[in-house]
């Protein structure tokens, strides 16, 4: 036996000693702790090659705190704080909770429904990009598709879009509900499927109305998914260059920019790559106890579904 | 197939290590004569198309190799950037955006390629050589950091049809500055007295994003005296009261017009695409754009593209001719590129008169040469009513080089959109002209105040 060859190597009474090398070893013995090596090496290197080292490196790029300070002091990055948390506040939240809705009425039996569901979850098969770029020509204040609907339907000129702050970021929160609604629905839809039909009956039986078995079935039910989607949502969110970058452009004059499209901007618009990676990792402050968060609630006990 | 035994893996492994070390001198040797290049994807299929004909044919003559890749427009730049942030670099590029050249230079990233400016150095215009030779900070001195291939202007676009159909003719257009764009308000006027919907006499691309507000602001502030804002020194001029005048002027007249309704809305939203996208709607009656893109994109639209009348700049107030602002673009060696020989020799290849010429021809006219006797020479310059306009303005016409080649701060006022901010300032912070002039001088003093030219 290798565990007794290895004691007889010492001598009678002496204690083995724990080293790092026989932890690392663990329990495997001769050719398995070569195999494993092999194995692992090639995964360790990737790891190290496209994860550990580029966080490391844009750690470093940005990590001289002189960049902070020009960085706070831009007032387009104040204005992009303020969008940033206001896109993903709103997104988010809007989101999610017309998923949640949208999830229930999919639950209905009937072909017609499964086929609306088909149409409904197109926005989010298509390509990002052209769609982006689509809606941007679309909310054109003279010659968009929208506007001039508008104006086909009630001889009045449409507002301009694309011009003001609000109406501008407003317009890149919908396009970003638009296209990432369907699938958080299908996310929801699955987690709603999955609760035993044999609750909703018992529940009948006891006269449980439909909005007494939302909030005793499905609420406690689909908390915790519905929790862990919103956090993984948030992180996306955060990350969501597109919806800003195609259809406002970060305009009129910088004032719809997010952390995303700012990061872009200031890294190669601006020939700034370090600004750019600082305007970046700000958002680590947030980034950070959300992760943590969420692995937390991954690992909970106490999932329902 | 045998079974995988840990002897077979050490075995094919040591074999591997064994034939890549035997083989090193022959790829050691390749390596010699090839240089990577990372080159801008062109507008027309053709130009990639004639780029790698021009790769071809040099391979051919010299035995060296051109690795090259072709990369669209965006990519390119994020990869440049990030390249010459990491130290990892191709041999060869274009500048991209042109005024990296500037700013690279200025750190002392970039090769002198003065030796490969001098092959041709008495082909290339005045303009064209002031734009590659740069400031190096290290050095503290000017030398050429770029080789000039290809340049671009601000042509005026305008739609025939719609000033006909407002009752003028192509040759009532004024020609001095001020009468030149309210012509076209004009235009608008007797359009929408016809109940035409949506139309617009003026293309000014007032907005924030990308290359063209930078130029339309310069071609303005050009026109209304303030040409020396930066000199070749390298000196910064926003004091000197001739270019304050003509600053308000620059930052007056088109956001006047604006706010008179006579400059689509969206204007001050657009991206590079979007005036384009406007003038085909035919939602403006005219656009002042880099490059005949406009015209060349509907190519195959034979009525619309001879409908457009493409020209140059009206004259000054004052009657005299208007400079145009030419960006020239330059091929770029980064410091630490692994084959600057082959890199130099094919840069020397690539800017004999012939070769660029056809290189440029295959794109249609888009952008033009930098090389006047190219134009002269070439009667395919004239053959078509659109290319023939640009060409006057551009390669035969007085020209200025953007100043981003006199001081790389102006890349820096450029990629900030100092100019067009001000004019947002004006337009939607309702200040006057005087306050966000004095707002964007103070911004672009700050932004010189970083780069000092000890010696010219």
């Amino acid at each position: 036996m290798a565990s007794a060859s290895v004691i007889e190597l010492h001598a009678p009474g002496m204690r083995r000693h724990t080293t790092v090398w026989h932890i690392l070893q663990g329990s495997l013995r001769g050719s398995e702790y070569n195999w494993a090596l092999a194995f692992l090496i090639p995964y360790t290197g990737v790891f190290l090659a496209f994860v550990v080292y580029p966080v490391v490196y844009g750690m470093w790029l940005g990590s001289n705190p002189a960049l902070y300070g020009d960085l706070f002091s831009d007032p387009i990055y104040q204005d992009t704080l303020v969008n940033t948390v206001l896109f993903i506040g709103v997104a988010v939240n809007l989101k999610m909770f017309c998923a949640l809705l949208m999830s229930g009425f999919f639950m209905r039996r009937g072909w017609w429904v499964k086929a609306l569901l088909m149409v409904y979850v197109l926005p989010w098969a298509v390509p990002a990009l052209p769609t982006f770029i689509s809606i941007h020509w679309m909310l054109n204040g003279e010659w968009g598709l929208v506007n001039n609907i508008i104006y086909a339907l009630f001889g009045a000129d449409g507002p301009s879009w694309l011009n003001s702050r609000w109406l501008a970021l407003g317009s890149a929160i919908y396009s970003h509900i638009w296209k990432w609604m369907p699938f958080w629905t299908v996310i929801l839809l699955a987690g709603r499927m999955a609760i035993p039909q044999d609750l909703y009956d018992a529940a009948k039986v006891d006269g449980a109305s439909g909005w007494r078995q939302f909030v005793h079935i499905n609420f406690p039910l689909l908390a915790n998914l519905y929790l862990i989607c919103t956090l993984l949502s948030t992180i996306f969110t955060l990350g969501d260059f597109n919806s800003v970058y195609f259809v406002t452009g970060g305009g009129p004059a910088n004032t719809t920019h997010v952390l995303a499209t700012l990061g872009i901007r200031d890294a190669f618009d601006m020939a700034q790559p370090r600004l750019g990676v600082a305007a970046v990792m700000s958002a680590l402050p947030l980034m950070i106890p959300l992760v943590i968060i969420l692995m937390r609630k991954l690992k909970t006990a106490e999932v329902q579904l | 197939m045998g079974n995988l035994s840990r002897r077979s893996v050490l075995r094919g492994t040591v074999c591997l290590a064994a034939g890549g070390e035997l083989a090193r001198p022959y790829i050691a040797n390749a390596a010699a004569t090839t240089a990577v290049v990372w080159w801008v994807q062109g507008f027309a299929q053709e130009e990639d198309v004639a780029f790698s004909k021009v790769v071809a044919d040099y391979e051919k003559a010299s035995g060296n190799k051109i690795d090259y890749s072709i990369v669209p427009f965006a990519p390119h730049r994020q990869k440049v950037i990030s390249a010459l942030t990491s130290g990892d670099v191709p041999d060869l590029f274009p500048a991209n955006p042109a005024e990296i050249v500037a700013l690279y230079a200025w750190q002392g990233k970039l090769v002198d390629v003065s030796d490969v400016v001098a092959t041709q150095q008495a082909q290339f215009s005045d303009t064209a050589l002031l734009s590659a030779q740069c400031y190096n900070s290290v050095t503290k001195r000017r030398s050429y950091y770029g080789v000039p291939f290809t340049g671009a202007v601000l042509p005026v676009h305008i739609w025939k049809s719609l000033v006909e159909k407002a009752g003028y003719k192509i040759d009532q257009i004024p020609k001095a500055w001020d009468a030149f764009w309210d012509f076209f308000k004009e235009v608008q006027t007797k359009l929408r007295d016809q109940h035409v919907r949506n139309v617009y006499g003026l293309g000014l691309q007032i907005t924030t994003n990308g290359v063209d507000p930078n130029n339309t602001f310069h071609y303005f502030l050009i026109a209304y005296g303030g040409k020396d804002i930066v000199t070749k020194n390298g000196q910064l001029h926003l004091d000197d009261a001739q270019v304050h005048a003509a600053v308000l002027k620059a930052l007056t007249y088109p956001t006047t017009a604006y706010k008179q309704g006579f400059v689509p809305a969206s204007a001050i939203n657009w991206n590079d695409a979007d005036d384009n996208n406007a003038f085909h709607a035919k939602t403006i009656v005219m656009d002042i754009d880099g490059t005949i893109s406009t015209e060349v994109a509907i190519i195959k639209e034979k009525q619309d593209y001879d409908d457009i009348v493409t020209m140059g700049l009206p004259l000054s107030n004052e009657g005299r001719p208007v400079p145009s602002q030419l960006t020239v673009v330059n091929a770029l060696i980064p410091q630490g590129a692994k084959n600057v020989v082959v890199a130099k020799d094919f840069l020397k290849y690539f800017i004999q008169p012939q070769v660029n010429n056809e290189w440029l021809k295959v794109g249609l006219g888009r952008n033009i040469p930098i090389m006047p006797a190219t134009v002269r020479n070439d009667p395919w310059w004239a053959a078509d009513p659109h290319r023939k306009a640009y060409s006057e303005q551009g390669v035969l016409g007085e020209t200025v080089p953007a100043y981003w080649a006199f001081n790389p701060a102006y890349a820096q006022v450029q990629n900030e959109h100092v100019w067009s901010t001000a004019w947002i300032d004006m337009i939607n912070g309702g200040m006057t002209a005087e306050a966000a002039a004095r707002k964007a001088a103070k911004r672009i003093n700050d932004i010189f105040a970083q780069y000092p030219i000890e010696q010219s």
